[in-house]
């Protein structure tokens, strides 16, 4: 068998990592443009060509309908679970989705955990290049607080990108490992992990031991739907107001204006993260521009809402944990998110200690997978993982209520066993609907899954069937049953409630045949012509413009030869050569990309005057 | 330790090797972890004799000294049926230690195995002697709700019950005491080397307070809840 990487399969990027045999340090793997982080994005051609990460977070702009993002949040989702989230996103959801939700790019349907997939296989693609061998093993990181459908999704996610995956392991934990390794902390630690869509809480306890190191996890909490894109939300709602308000402009939240004010959004949300003030300037499609001031002040209190949310989460685990805030030893803070000045300040003064954020926080994860991944090769050497469930497991009792039978945050694997017998006679089957959640009826819990016990017909109260429950490493449900009287195993078909079921994922495998075996060649070829795409697109656009008429001709002859060129290099399949085109392309076009620049900022300063007299 | 140790767990057939085998965990022959047996016991597991005050220090350290051998990442690159096998024990061990750690879990589960646990009627019926404090108490949960369903001034009301909640968090705790007094009773009675009746008779005992315990706390939950 061969290697086991690390992979942190993240709302916004995903990462993979392994632990370099020298040195014993966990690394991650660069792709093909040096970066480490691969962009959660998914872009499909019309010739069905698939395309991820960093080509296809540009074509967000040119071609929405045919690209998603944030696919994450909807992972191990019914179509009812996400209806808030159709409001923010432009997720074109297929209204017959039932059990499993269909997401329409283009004109295909592709399931979560088949998006996610294409991700995956594209980090397993750069790992193949950079170890020039076959990767079939995988760790994979989710948030702490996923349930078992999101669980299952991301389990599904991997088997459909070729891998198998050996462990689903808790984000913050992931984090801790990275972070012991790095420091070799003791005691009592805190990790809080706010990323691109998700929130999580853990608390843990570092012992050392004669073996080794253990990591126990004492307590977890957060949701799973609280992360960075919520702030965007918040930004992208308060600039669509205000444009509303003084240019009269509505515009689809869904189109390429929304998507490219977004964009402009997170960059303004990444300078606050250093400055004090930053300026948005976004031209709008009457010509003029729009433009605003962001101060930090202004924008953490735009965005106190949701940094207030993550505070309940924190209290719990730490009352599931029976710790004070002054009891924690050390915090951790975790996920590109906590970069935000407010958070950094709100945890340091909650636990009135300076959280550690030493090791980058978009790349922690994705070392403590791969920190894992080592460990799961080589045996539990000098390290032991011991994570609990997030959320309690109970099965529908009568009327409705629950029956917990595992409480949250015992350690994993867990199980408990139910006996269950005939009320009449001759009675064949006993439907049994297992829950996650706290809440104390069913309709309020999350589920899992129904199914039917069978049993042999007999007299009412006579069979006695045994049915285990069992909450593997994973934090995936198994389900058992044993006849007491015979001791005959039974087979428990179980039928997810939310999810792919067996044959879904057959079916899905054969069909994702016809894109696995797309070379390396071929994929370069595929995002060297997206880009091709995309700044030729954007040039036409530009020489619209009346300013394209300040061009010497010179110039305009240089750029009417550069886009030939280009045009003709895509229909070959030549990419590096698509490539010096493209650079070519760019290079002709540098003083129309200044003069549209120029252009944009003097009619928002014009802008800005008429306003004032 | 001066009990002897119930050995309740009656040697096995190894899965892998098929010999008769004593082990606990591993078996001594082939080295491969067991099975599962069917009528398991945690203090057994965790190698402790059935008493009821346990030392949490010493559990935590058997706990984890166990957990480093059945851990499933232990058993990642082993074959299909020896991952299963291990995963059962592996669970089986957090089980008992979950259990084990919390002294009303460690109550309820050694009466199960001892085949004395019995709910019986008694979780909705009240011990004769909170009879007229639960009445009371019902009647004022019903006032405080109506009171609330039809939007009137609920101040009065929740004080009453807030005295009231504090009154059945005492009998919690009193029971709570008496609990712990009857479990050493427990550990007397195997420390002497008492016949089955008298142990019979303290665990009796101790189901009926388990029992009672159980009534009071959904009663606080309720009124909590009520009060939120």
């Amino acid at each position: 068998m061969g290697r086991i990487v690390g992979i942190d399969l993240g709302t916004t990027n995903s990462l993979v990592a392994y632990v370099d045999a020298q040195t014993a340090q966990p690394r991650c793997i660069p792709g093909p443009s040096g970066s480490t982080l691969c962009p959660s994005v998914v872009s499909i051609d019309p010739d069905g060509g698939i395309i991820v990460g960093e080509p296809a977070r540009r074509r967000l702009l040119t071609q929405p309908e045919r690209s998603i993002y944030s696919v994450k949040r909807l992972m191990g989702r019914g179509p009812a679970d996400v209806q808030s989230e159709l409001m923010l996103f432009p997720f074109r959801i297929d209204p017959s989705s039932k059990h499993v939700i269909r997401v329409k790019l283009g004109d295909k349907l592709f399931t979560p955990p088949e998006i996610s997939s294409f991700i995956l296989r594209e980090l397993k693609n750069w790992a193949e290049a950079f170890f020039s061998e076959a990767i079939d093993r995988a760790v994979i990181t989710v948030p702490a607080y996923f349930n078992d459908a999101q669980r299952q999704a991301t389990k599904d996610a991997g088997k459909l990108a070729g891998l198998e995956v050996v462990r689903l392991v808790n984000e913050p934990t992931a984090a801790a490992l990275a972070y012991g390794l790095h420091e070799k902390q003791r005691g009592k630690v805190a990790v809080y992990d706010l990323g691109g869509g998700t929130f999580d809480i853990s608390i843990l306890k570092l012992i050392s031991t004669g073996e080794g190191d253990i990591y126990q996890v004492l307590a977890t909490n957060g949701d799973t739907h609280l992360g960075g894109d919520d702030i965007d939300n918040l930004l992208q709602a308060f600039v669509h107001e205000q444009i509303l308000q003084t240019d009269q402009i509505d515009f689809s939240p869904y189109g390429e204006i929304a998507q490219e004010l977004r964009k402009e959004l997170i960059a303004i949300k990444h300078k606050l993260s250093e400055a004090n003030s930053a300026t948005l300037l976004f031209p709008l499609p009457n010509g003029k521009a729009f433009v605003h001031e962001f101060t930090r002040g202004a924008f953490e209190a735009l965005i106190r809402p949701v940094v207030d949310r993550t505070m309940g989460p924190v209290k719990q685990a730490l009352a599931d944990a029976q710790l004070k805030p002054s009891e924690v030893d050390e915090v951790v803070l975790v996920g590109g998110t906590t970069r935000t000045p407010l958070i950094r300040r709100t945890v340091q003064e909650y636990f009135d200690r300076k959280p550690h954020r030493e090791l980058n926080p978009d790349e922690v994860v994705a070392l403590g997978a791969a920190v894992q991944a080592n460990i799961l090769d080589h045996g539990v050497k000098n390290m032991l993982l011991l994570d609990v469930t997030p959320l309690s497991l109970g099965i529908e009792t009568y009327g409705g209520a629950v029956a917990k039978i595992i409480p949250r945050n015992s350690t994993i694997p867990a199980s408990a066993q139910e006996l269950y017998t005939t009320g009449v006679d001759n009675q064949t089957g006993i439907d049994i609907h297992v829950l996650q959640g706290e809440r104390e009826l069913a309709k309020d819990c999350r589920s899992l899954a129904r199914f039917t016990l069978r049993i042999p017909a007999a007299p009412a109260g006579l069979p006695r069937v045994e049915v285990k429950f069992l909450i593997d490493a994973n934090g995936i449900l198994q389900v058992g049953a044993k006849d007491i009287r015979t001791g005959e195993q039974h087979n428990i078909e179980v039928q997810p409630s939310y999810g792919l079921n067996d044959a879904d994922i057959e079916r899905m495998l054969e069909e994702s045949i016809e894109y696995a075996e797309q070379d390396f060649a071929e994929r370069q070829v595929i995002e060297a012509r997206t880009e091709a795409e995309s700044i030729l697109g954007a040039t036409a656009k530009a020489q619209g413009n009346p300013n394209a008429g300040a061009l010497s001709s010179p110039e305009r002859a240089k750029i009417e030869v550069s886009i030939a060129a280009l045009q003709e290099a895509v229909k070959g399949n030549d990419y590096k050569l698509i490539r010096h085109n493209i650079d070519e392309l760019n290079r002709a076009t540098e003083h129309l990309a200044e003069l549209l620049m120029n252009s944009a900022v003097q009619s928002a300063l014009q802008g800005k005057k008429l306003a004032e007299v | 330790m001066a009990t002897p140790f119930p050995i309740s767990n009656p040697p096995l057939v190894c899965w892998n090797c098929h010999e008769r085998t004593s082990g606990t965990h591993f078996c001594p022959g082939c080295g491969k972890v067991l099975q599962v047996p069917d009528h398991s016991d945690y203090f057994f597991m965790l190698g402790f004799p059935r008493r009821l005050w346990l030392d949490m220090g010493m559990l935590e350290q058997k706990f984890l000294e166990l957990s480093w051998k059945l851990h499933p990442d232990n058993f990642v690159n082993a074959t299909p049926e020896e991952r299963e096998i291990s995963l059962k024990r592996g669970s089986e061990l957090n089980d008992a230690y979950r259990t084990l750690r919390d002294s009303v879990s460690r109550v309820e589960y050694l009466l199960a195995i001892e085949g004395a646990r019995k709910e019986g009627q008694a979780k909705q019926q009240a011990p004769p002697e909170l009879l007229e404090e639960v009445f009371e108490l019902n009647e004022s949960l019903d006032e405080l709700r109506e009171a609330k369903a039809a939007g009137s001034d609920v101040g009065s009301l929740r004080r009453r019950l807030t005295t009231a909640e504090q009154s059945f968090e005492e009998k919690l705790k009193a029971v709570d005491g008496e609990l712990q007094l009857a479990a050493r009773k427990w550990d007397q009675t195997l420390d002497a080397g008492a016949d089955e009746d008298a142990k019979k008779r303290v665990m009796s005992q101790l189901n009926d307070l388990l029992n009672r315990r159980s009534y009071i706390r959904n009663l606080v939950v309720n009124v909590q809840k009520e009060l939120l």
